[in-house]
């Protein structure tokens, strides 16, 4: 198969922030890896159908999320990061900020249900829209931001964000007087 | 929406949303029962941003691995001659 470079381009600039939606769905590096391969030979195999001038970041997530979901399906959720690869490879950068309270926010993460995690780290963290969320997740525009919403909501209170103070008594006062007039 | 009937690039079976549909409907509850969904603090909000981002970023800085950089070569480049 000969390709357009200029698409193939585009696959291979997806691959990091397909690899890093891999892996938080995974919670293992080597299943993850393993994940984005199967996703990118069935993505170029079936090339033809992706439009050129559409979103190439949300087809091949579209693809990975479902490869993902039948794989879920059949084999249910293994034992997550069992030869604790994801955990060393966070531990090889020393540099990394706050890392302690990184491994908590992962535990915390780990926590919420799939559906919420997923459209969380979509939104949040891969940068797609709602509607760009909603389409890889095969859902309403609506139930994404519910679900957005309850992760972060769910979040918070597994965090305890700021310590007790933010959420004792005032937290609803505080949360009106900080989120202004946010919907 | 109509594929291949080999390339699963459809939207999952209508069964499995039905567990969330029905726990989207939490939404609809009256206000009383919604107050642990009671919008968040935008620190809070930035805070939680920061850290997905931070913990995705990570990884997503590590670029492309090799083998994987490979293989999309081996599979485009056929023709090539690219090992």
């Amino acid at each position: 198969m000969t390709l357009d470079p200029a698409i193939r381009d585009q696959v291979l600039s997806t691959v990091p922030s397909l690899r890093a939606f891999a892996i938080s769905l995974c919670g293992n590096v080597d299943r993850a890896d393993d994940l984005v391969q199967e996703t990118l030979l069935r993505a170029l195999a079936h090339i033809d159908s992706f439009q050129p001038g559409t979103n190439m970041p949300a087809w091949l997530f579209t693809i990975l999320r479902n490869l993902f979901r039948s794989e879920y399906r059949k084999r249910r959720r293994e034992v997550e990061d069992a030869d604790g690869r994801y955990a060393d490879m966070l531990k090889s950068h020393p540099e990394q900020p706050g890392r302690v309270e990184f491994g908590e926010f992962r535990a915390a993460l780990a926590k919420l249900p799939p559906d919420q995690r997923e459209a969380l780290i979509l939104v949040g963290a891969s940068g797609f829209s709602y509607e760009d969320t909603a389409t890889i997740c095969g859902c309403a525009v609506g139930t994404i931001k519910s679900r957005v919403n309850r992760a972060r909501t769910r979040l918070a209170d597994l965090l305890a964000i700021d310590g007790v103070d933010d959420f004792g008594p005032d937290r609803a006062t505080r949360a009106v007087l900080a989120g202004g007039s946010r919907n | 929406m109509t594929t291949g009937k080999t390339v699963n690039l459809q939207p999952p079976a209508p069964d499995e949303d039905k567990a969330e549909a029905r726990d989207d409907d939490n939404m609809s509850r009256p206000a009383t029962h919604r107050k642990s969904e009671v919008r968040l603090g935008r620190e809070v909000q930035a805070r939680i941003g920061q850290q997905l981002r931070a913990m995705y970023d990570d990884v997503v800085s590590q670029g492309v691995p090799q083998h994987i950089a490979d293989l999309v070569r081996r599979l485009t480049d056929q023709d090539d001659g690219v090992a």
